[in-house]
């Protein structure tokens, strides 16, 4: 099919709205995201200078960055795994059942729409050393209690049950979609070939056709287990001694409480590349499939 | 045409009668300070008919303050005058944003009179330069759970005046097995009360010349020695900030070492469930001792002359006896200038758990900014540093904590 002179005319003057604002509110901002991670810029100065990489070769020699990263990357290990398992599980009992399917899907799906801020005060109390009701409830069943965001040990993997929460929810949804786009009639047939039971239904029928919608829902996951950033701001900063402190923390304290924008903007150069691989991964993992989710 | 012309000469006359200088403001924690400010300027445009005030939409916090103002310092289009953080004066200086004080202060006849003593502008000074008046500020204090007090055997007449003695009374408290002793809201801004702790004993931060850390000398040996007993003695517990106020006033700790800000929020949240009573930082001494200054300062980011002069009586307006009394009224913090108490007496007889830090402002001095471009880093490390204590993992190893907290500190100041 070709294009007329003025249809081609017509049809760039239609795009170039959306082109312009996506120039200017996406690619400039990340272009000078890219130029600043190579200066010494200060939030406030009014020169700049170019110090090659310097920013980056720092960051490599900072016990704080990778301390970070390692724990973007545990934080993710554990939520990614937990939410998808659960938001799947969630998805497959409430699927089962035509009774109050809308009241569970509603419920499940209320800490993903709360605001995470205000959650993250109601989980300050529930973990509350001296009187929160998760230690009163250790207590009662004769368990010993934690101080659960002071304790280095266990803070991060204490925001991540807090990540699995609020997030299993929305996988619930995308995976229920899935779910009801599967045909009836192959469980129908897969009755009268004599398929066992209910476990021979899933792993023969339920998984593979779901696998295109696990793929999207983990790499989608993974992605936003890496924002994590709310419940630390909240509930640790980071903290204690740095064993919650993830990437995008590091980012807001770096560019916005110690005004290194130089420094910040090459943690966040880090951030992409790690957004634009786990992306790049989806995309291989597309091909493969032969086709898109 | 002769009539329209009279006419604009007229109202051209009456305009430049009244003269009128528009100067805008901008402040932070609206939740806190919206009444203040409007009723302050209020107050204000009535003394200065010929001034008129503007406000900006109210900063979020210090943080969004501070980085606000240097974005809008890049544009060119800051307000006349900027309501800070205190610990955020430096930073504004050092990037030629605000305007030095100093001028303006040695054209006043009597301004010692009118209530700015010598500490009041140490609080905003930079290099020996004046940039910003303290207008809201807070002192460290002790608040203690008097029915748990009593229980430990003291009474209002006997509350501790020395560390070793809140020492002595927490591990009472602790014994009692009804609360902890003791929590200190160390962790405020990484370094606020570490910086009490180390004034109070007469240390510095740095050496005179800013070149190298100073802390690590006896005063601060004394300081991180106070900190570790109330870890290995009292037994304080690791709580977050949040965590402390709520066990505080839950009735769950029995001595809290924090800013005099939280008066007011603290007496709410109590309710009734038991009598609060403050009392004054301890071990100060007379002509050793200083104390941070927390809470904001008014500076002057005006640059034309005119405004810097409408600005400037902005200034004094909101930092002096008038705007203090209006401020202390509306908030809880504590007015730094020295005849704002006197316009408050009823204030402060009927709520004397607010009065106890006003004994403390002959002792105010400035909360120090860290120089150089990893200034703000730094309060960062020496927030971990205390961390390792007050979470017990090294409190039976202080000097050598302090050790490393002078070295992390001092690989992150200039070298020159």
């Amino acid at each position: 099919m070709t294009l007329s002179a003025s249809q081609n005319r017509a049809g760039l003057a239609l795009m170039a709205p959306a082109a312009m604002l996506a120039v200017i509110f996406l690619l400039l901002p990340l272009l000078a995201i890219f130029v600043l991670a190579f200066t010494d810029y200060q939030l406030g100065d009014r020169t700049l200078h170019f110090i090659g990489f310097d920013n980056f070769r720092e960051l490599a020699d900072e016990p704080i960055f990778w301390t970070s990263l390692g724990n973007t990357l545990l934080y993710s290990a554990v939520v990614v795994p937990g939410s998808v398992t659960l938001g799947l599980v969630s998805a497959l009992l409430i699927d089962a059942r035509t009774s109050l399917r809308s009241f569970y899907r509603t419920v499940f799906f209320l800490p993903v729409m709360a605001s995470l801020l205000a959650m993250a005060v109601v989980w300050e109390f529930m973990l509350h050393p001296s009187f929160g009701i998760v230690n009163t409830a250790l207590k009662a069943i004769g368990l010993a209690p934690h101080n659960w965001l002071k304790d280095g040990d266990i803070a991060l993997y204490v925001l991540a049950v807090i990540g699995i929460w609020q997030s299993f929810g929305f996988n619930m949804v995308l995976f229920m979609a899935g779910l009801s786009a599967i045909p009836r009639d192959l469980y129908d047939a897969a009755e009268i070939d004599g398929a066992p039971n209910a476990w021979a239904r899933f792993s023969l029928i339920t998984w593979p056709l779901l696998a295109p919608v696990t793929v999207f829902v983990s790499i989608t996951a993974m992605i936003r287990s890496f924002q994590v950033f709310d419940t630390v701001h909240a509930l640790t900063q980071g903290g204690p001694s740095k064993s919650t402190e993830v990437l995008l923390y590091t980012i807001y304290a770096e560019g916005f409480e110690f005004f290194r924008s130089g420094r910040a903007a090459a943690i966040t150069v880090v951030f992409i590349a790690l957004v634009v691989a786990v992306s790049l991964m989806r995309f291989v993992s597309f091909k493969k499939n032969g086709k898109p989710a | 045409m002769k009539l329209i012309l009279t006419a604009t000469a007229l109202s051209l006359m009456a305009s430049t009668a009244l003269a009128e200088t528009t100067i805008t403001v901008q402040y932070a924690y609206p939740e806190l300070f919206d009444t203040t400010q409007n009723e302050m300027v209020k107050a204000f445009e009535m003394k200065h008919p010929d001034i008129k005030v503007e406000f900006r939409s109210a900063y979020k916090d210090y943080e969004d303050a501070a980085q606000r103002v240097l974005r809008e310092g890049i544009t060119g289009n800051v307000p006349d005058v900027t309501f800070q953080g205190l610990n955020r004066v430096r930073v504004l200086a050092d990037k030629g944003i605000a305007v030095a004080l100093d001028d303006f202060i040695a054209a006043e006849k009597d301004f010692n009179a009118a209530g700015y003593h010598e500490g009041m502008r140490q609080a905003g000074t930079v290099d020996g330069k004046v940039y910003g008046l303290p207008f809201a500020i807070s002192l460290p204090i002790v608040y203690y759970n008097m029915d748990l007090v009593k229980k430990a055997g003291f009474d209002e007449n006997s509350l501790p005046k020395t560390w070793d003695e809140i020492v002595a009374l927490s591990k009472k408290i602790k014994a009692g097995g009804e609360a902890d002793g003791i929590g200190t809201e160390w962790a405020i801004t990484g370094n606020w009360l570490w910086q009490a702790m180390v004034f109070a004993n007469g240390g510095t931060m740095l050496n005179a010349d800013e070149s190298k850390v100073a802390f690590d000398g006896e005063a601060g040996k004394k300081a991180i020695g106070t900190l570790a007993s109330l870890v290995t003695e009292a037994q304080s517990p690791d709580m977050t900030p949040n965590e402390m106020l709520a066990a505080f006033s839950a009735g769950k700790i029995g001595v809290m070492v924090t800013t005099t800000a939280r008066v007011n929020a603290v007496t709410k949240q109590i309710g009734g469930k038991f009598e609060l009573k403050t009392g004054n930082y301890p071990d100060l001494q007379e002509g050793v001792s200083r104390l941070p200054a927390g809470g904001n300062v008014a500076m002057i980011t005006a640059k034309d002359k005119a405004k810097q002069n409408a600005a400037w009586e902005f200034l004094k307006f909101a930092t002096g006896p008038e705007g203090g009394a209006i401020m202390v009224k509306t908030t809880g913090y504590m007015a730094p200038n020295n005849k704002a108490a006197d316009l408050l007496k009823d204030f402060y007889t009927e709520n004397p758990n607010q009065a106890v830090a006003l004994s403390q402002l002959p002792y105010l001095t400035g909360w120090y900014a860290f120089p150089g471009d990893n200034g703000l880093k730094i309060t960062d490390v020496i927030k971990d540093r205390l961390q390792s204590i007050m979470d017990g993992s090294r409190a039976e190893e202080a000097d050598a904590v302090l050790a490393d907290m002078a070295a992390d500190t001092q690989a992150l100041l200039p070298r020159r």
